[in-house]
């Protein structure tokens, strides 16, 4: 905004005139001499004063990293973004081709804030704060400030975040807004002015968390010699707080972080932010209300939920009472936030005070109501639903920056700076028609921040984005924030959604900063708890997943690379009994593509044309490891596997994550040219294994033997069983099923060439083999053993008193059958080995396994599709 | 009069469903115009009732079924007495409509004169208003100029549209049912600034001894009148009104959401008898 602007409050309305509030002389700004690039002249620079010389709070930061060397803090900064990458800090933008999650973008340079103003700012926000929050008590509640003339009604009543069914609704300790943030902008004169207010959902304070971790550990001495506020107290602050407002339950509250779920576009903030503030993250459907009070679906069944922090927006939070197509809310949580048995942060409805109209009528509100002049000034505001600010808005259409007071029903048409005459003559006839739905802002000039870029430091346009939460006595804010700069230079607003990069922010302390640890936070009379029971359905259903499709990834390679070896290009394929099994199972699963005409093949007698062309059998082998688009490709499962290590990253370790993603990229990286051969896929299917056995490995040991773990390996265990019996099946058919090369085949897909070396020391033979991988209870690949491990993990499992689930019948009939085989009958047998007793057992546990499925799935993992009511027919 | 009133909703569903959600508005309010002598709510399965008072102050039931069920009943009796609305005096000194800005200070009166859920007030609304109303200068007779027109000009077909159908497809095709009707009538109303909301309720004549749905309207000097579209004509004590809002989407008879099939079938009776 210039100083111009500035000086014409006589323009405004008496409610507006935010920026003669504050009157102070803006300093004389002379051009700033360039330090390492030319600076805009008319801008703020944060760095450097206007007599050419660096500001004392940057000088000192800059001495720092003047000893750190331009080479060292490149390499430095390099190990940095590696620790991004790794730690995994995602954004996920909207409409993205390139794949649904983007890496972070984090500049190296911090935003610097010297004490004294941020003393200022502090004090500013915090009477904001206030301020609005007796503004959204007034909305929700008598709505004094609309009868008595200071808000016009159209403001409230015509915005669609005004929620009719929360009016009433009495919050503890009247406690509306109990997060909040502001945008705030420095104008080339230095003053700070809030460009937007964040009421709802301020979201960013995980990233702010995230950055930090990176930018300290990048510049541990930098950040050491200019005594940095620390970030944790305002995190311990958030628990306070959010214990201390729940309802009834103040001994030992449920604080649960409510979650649209991983698609949304600051997922991987809510999952980092739940798991830094100890509270669990959840869905809508992870949730329900029963007799207006809050609960959470677990496995042993329904616990109490006393506050919920939500990231789901204001009129999703509820489908009864609020937008009824929303599936990511709760049904009657409004009701419950009514009934005072829930907190909610923030209540829904607080985004009606997102509305920058508001911004016209703060200065007045805060007289009115604070008896107080307000410290902090909003970017200059003008709100159509006055005419005397109509008649200004249209008059100046072309300084200024006109966007639709309220949030629209539908988006309109995009509102841009140079307007051509059409455009111009429609938007004057849009804000005529409903003048109460536009309001103009003066444009925003950024100040400037160094940033680094290509090793240099340029001035980039910088915003900041500031948290406060809600506090016994008021507001604490913290002492940081999430800085964004823009790409490029010019820039008037900053978006992470349009490729912009973020900051770390310092705020400085002019004393020594004492160390605050969250940990200590959660006081001396923490409930020790041994098992977890409250896993969510959901998280279950996750988990069971994850184990079905890690294990099915294992075994298809295991399946790839024993058919890969057994292959040679000059014999061919399909002429060697020994492959025909592997490939059939292949071919049942879907990876290989058999035979066209004869889908639903005879095993032992398919003799595909695929199977007979070496060439063709080469290119289908390798399309069932590197190809995404083939079903049940090693490639895709992994894929499975990624996505849903992010449906369950809050639960797990960092590592498995980090594991599943290290298999992703190494399939998906596998250089094309140099795989041309099958041999060549033989070294990436053994490292394919090694990294799916540290994914096991992880999910084995690094889980406590909670619910978590116990899902993860019943769906191991079935899924191991399931490929297991589905080979042994093709096996059995195969007309050479007692060969030896047959056999060892077995053994080397089942895991179990050790252990038939150290027992037989001989040939494998079909009884021998065949009663190792079925039957011996020691051998941790028999499908004895699985099953076995299956019953023992539904022993353990919260079930109905006294009745048997039908997955233990399930299993008890598996099991009964298998104590009863002997498969020497095999040995006797000559041919037509699939008819004898051990066939049937294979081919009934095929059929079985499953139900056994099915039957987890109506037991633990309720789902199933939400559908209204409603539609009274009239005449 | 008397009337005894039984609104009886039922939901068959195809195949069991569970973790049903449901908001009820049935129950009428007492005023100048009718009496609530008694009223009861009955669900199946059975369910505890809790009610608040909505931001218009209706009254909402609200329940929920956990357990498995393949039928819904929610049914309602009302016992009711109307009395005949007064209506503006010929002798009332006219209100005119160029000033009729001046009497909306009442804050929440702006609910009532701006676009909502079914509502939308475009230029060509205004424009069809001000055909509707030439040569009319007084409020209420601006407003019975708004009921004539749409009785002249829209088409009564039931079945023609469904609960879903927006003001601006009813513009479209000029015919609908009740409640478009409303719809079409507050959508004019408020063009002209004249405050309009939503009346769902009963019409006990023979006729038709269903839910029905008209409109009231803020006259200066008088207050609300209510008018009935779909019949050109005031409301008299046959009616007996149920719920306001600013449009069908604030006073849907039954409305929720539930886990399950949405293979059902939805049946509405309503039986009105004449006690006296």
């Amino acid at each position: 905004m210039s100083d111009e602007t500035g000086k014409k409050p006589d323009s405004r309305l008496d409610s507006t005139a935010p920026m003669n509030e504050t009157s102070v002389e803006p300093p004389e700004i002379s051009a700033a001499p360039p330090v390492k690039n030319q600076r805009a002249a008319q801008l703020f620079d944060e760095s450097v004063a206007a007599d050419g010389k660096l500001r004392p709070h940057y000088a000192k930061f800059f001495g720092s990293l003047e000893q750190i060397g331009a080479g060292e803090l490149e390499r430095r900064w390099e190990n940095g973004r590696r620790l991004v990458q790794e730690q995994g800090i995602t954004y996920n933008v909207y409409g993205d081709t390139r794949g649904m999650e983007r890496t972070w973008e984090l500049d190296a340079v911090p935003f610097l804030i010297a004490a004294e103003e941020w003393r200022t700012l502090e004090a500013g926000l915090i009477q904001r704060a206030e301020l609005i929050n007796r503004i959204l008590a007034d909305c929700y509640g008598p709505q004094h400030l609309i009868r008595t003339g200071g808000l016009p009604p159209a403001l409230i009543f015509g915005q669609p975040d005004f929620l009719r069914p929360c009016h009433g609704i009495q919050p503890k300790r009247g406690k509306f807004l109990i997060f909040y943030a502001a945008d705030l902008a420095r104008s080339p004169d230095g003053r700070w002015w809030v460009t937007s207010d964040r009421t709802q959902i301020p979201t960013g304070t995980g990233y702010a968390l995230a950055n930090r971790l990176v930018t300290s550990r990048t510049l541990p001495e930098a950040f050491r010699d200019c005594q940095v506020h620390r970030l944790a107290g305002f995190y311990r602050e958030v628990q306070k707080t959010l214990a201390q407002l729940a309802p009834l339950n103040t001994e030992n509250p449920r604080v649960v972080m409510l979650t649209p779920g991983p698609y949304n576009e600051t997922y991987f903030e809510q999952a980092y932010l739940a798991r830094y503030l100890g509270y669990q993250l959840v869905e809508g459907q992870d949730l329900t209300v029963r007799d207006d009070k809050v609960f959470l679906k677990t496995l042993a069944g329904l616990e109490a939920v006393d506050v919920i922090l939500r990231r789901v927006d204001d009129e999703f939070c509820d489908p009864l009472e609020l937008r009824n197509d929303s599936i990511l809310g709760v049904p009657g949580l409004v009701g419950a936030a009514r009934d005072g048995n829930v907190t909610i942060a923030n209540l829904p409805g607080s985004s009606l005070l997102q509305s920058p109209a508001f911004m016209a009528f703060l200065p007045g509100l805060c007289r009115h109501v604070l008896g107080e002049k307000l410290k902090l000034p909003s970017v200059a505001t003008w709100w159509c639903g006055q005419k005397s600010a109509e008649n200004y808005v249209l008059e100046h259409l072309d300084e200024l920056f006109v966007k639709p007071a309220f949030r629209q029903r539908q988006p309109g048409p995009a509102l841009e700076r140079n307007l051509s005459a059409a455009a111009r003559a429609a938007l004057v006839a849009r804000i005529k028609f409903q003048p109460h739905g536009f309001v103009a802002q003066e444009w925003v000039e950024l100040s400037t921040a160094p940033a680094l870029d290509g090793g240099k430091l340029v001035p980039r346009p910088v915003s900041l984005r500031v948290y406060l939460v809600a506090t016994e006595n008021g507001y604490a804010v913290m002492p940081g924030g999430l800085s964004r700069v823009a790409p490029r230079a010019g820039a008037s607003f900053v978006s992470m959604q349009h490729g912009g990069m973020s900051k770390d922010t310092w705020v400085l302390s002019d004393q020594p900063v004492p160390e605050v640890s969250l940990l200590s936070a959660t006081g001396p009379n923490i409930e020790l708890r041994r098992v977890g029971n409250n896993l969510p359905s959901r998280l279950a259903d996750n988990f069971f997943w994850l184990g079905r499709y890690a294990e099915r990834a294992d075994a298809t390679t295991r399946l790839l690379r024993s058919a890969l070896r057994r292959f040679t290009p000059e014999r061919g394929g399909g002429s060697l009994p020994h492959l025909a099994p592997l490939l059939e199972t292949l071919e049942k699963q879907g990876q290989l593509k058999g035979h066209q005409s004869q889908k639903q093949s005879q095993p032992g007698q398919s003799q595909s044309m695929s199977r007979q062309n070496p060439e063709a059998l080469e290119a289908g082998l390798l399309a069932a490891i590197f190809d995404p688009q083939r079903d049940g490709s090693v490639r895709q499962l992994v894929g499975h596997l990624q996505r849903i290590a992010m449906f369950v990253r809050d639960r797990t370790s960092n590592d498995l994550w980090r594991a599943a993603n290290q298999l992703g990229d190494l399939l998906a990286n596998a250089p094309k040219e140099k795989i041309l051969l099958a041999a060549d896929a033989l070294g990436i299917l053994n490292q394919t294994l090694l990294g799916l056995a540290s994914f096991h490995g992880l999910a084995r040991e690094n889980m406590t033997r909670a619910q978590g773990w116990r899902f993860i390996d019943i769906g191991m265990r079935i899924e191991r069983a399931l490929s297991l019996c589905t080979f042994l099946d093709c096996s059995l058919r195969s007309p050479e099923a007692d060969n030896p090369s047959v056999l060892e085949a077995v053994l080397e897909v089942a895991d179990s060439t050790l252990t038939y070396r150290s027992r037989y020391n001989l040939l494998p033979n079909i009884a021998a083999v065949y009663d190792l991988v079925l039957l011996d209870d020691t051998n941790p690949r028999s499908l004895f053993f699985q099953i076995n491990q299956l019953a023992q993990h539904f022993e353990r499992l919260p079930r109905e008193m006294e009745s048997v689930t039908p997955q233990q019948k399930i299993l008890r009939d598996c099991s009964s059958r298998l104590r009863t085989l002997d498969t020497r009958e095999l040995a006797v047998r000559a041919g037509n080995w699939s008819g004898g007793e051990t066939g049937k057992l294979v081919a009934e546990t095929l059929r079985d396994l499953p139900r056994l499925s099915d039957a987890i799935a109506v037991s633990y993992f309720a789902h199933s599709e939400i559908s209204r009511t409603g539609g009274g027919c009239q005449p | 009069m008397k009337f005894e009133i039984i609104h009886r909703t039922i939901y068959l569903y195809a195949s069991p469903v569970r973790d049903s959600f449901n908001e009820a508005r049935l129950q009428p309010f007492s005023n100048a115009t009718q009496t609530v002598d008694s009223f009861f709510l009955k669900v199946l399965p059975a369910a505890r009732l809790r009610h608040h008072h909505d931001f218009y102050s209706n009254t909402i039931h609200h329940f929920e079924i956990v357990e498995p069920h393949s039928t819904l009943l929610v049914e309602s009796h009302l016992r009711v007495t109307t009395r005949l609305p007064a209506l503006p005096a010929k002798t009332d000194s006219p209100w005119p409509l160029a000033r009729i800005g001046e009497v909306l200070q009442e804050p929440r009166i702006f609910d009532f004169l701006q676009d909502s859920h079914y509502v939308e007030l475009s230029p060509e609304v205004w424009r069809l208003a001000m055909d509707a109303t030439v040569g009319v200068n007084d409020t209420w007779q601006a407003a019975l100029a708004i009921l004539k027109f749409i009785h002249e000009n829209f088409i009564y077909e039931s079945k023609s549209t469904s609960v879903h159908t927006h003001m601006r497809d009813v513009l479209q095709e000029k015919r609908g049912v009740c409640q478009d009707f409303a719809h079409v009538m507050i959508g004019l109303c408020r063009a002209l600034k004249i405050p309009a909301l939503y009346v769902s309720g009963y019409l006990a004549t023979e006729i038709a001894s269903a839910t029905h749905a008209w409109v009231e309207v803020l006259i200066p000097g008088t207050g609300w009148i209510a008018l009935d579209p779909t019949h050109n004509r005031p409301v008299d004590d046959t009616y007996v009104k149920i719920a306001v809002g600013r449009d069908y989407a604030d006073v849907p008879p039954v409305a929720g959401n539930y886990k399950g099939t949405t293979e059902r079938k939805l049946e509405v009776k309503v039986d009105i008898k004449r006690l006296e």
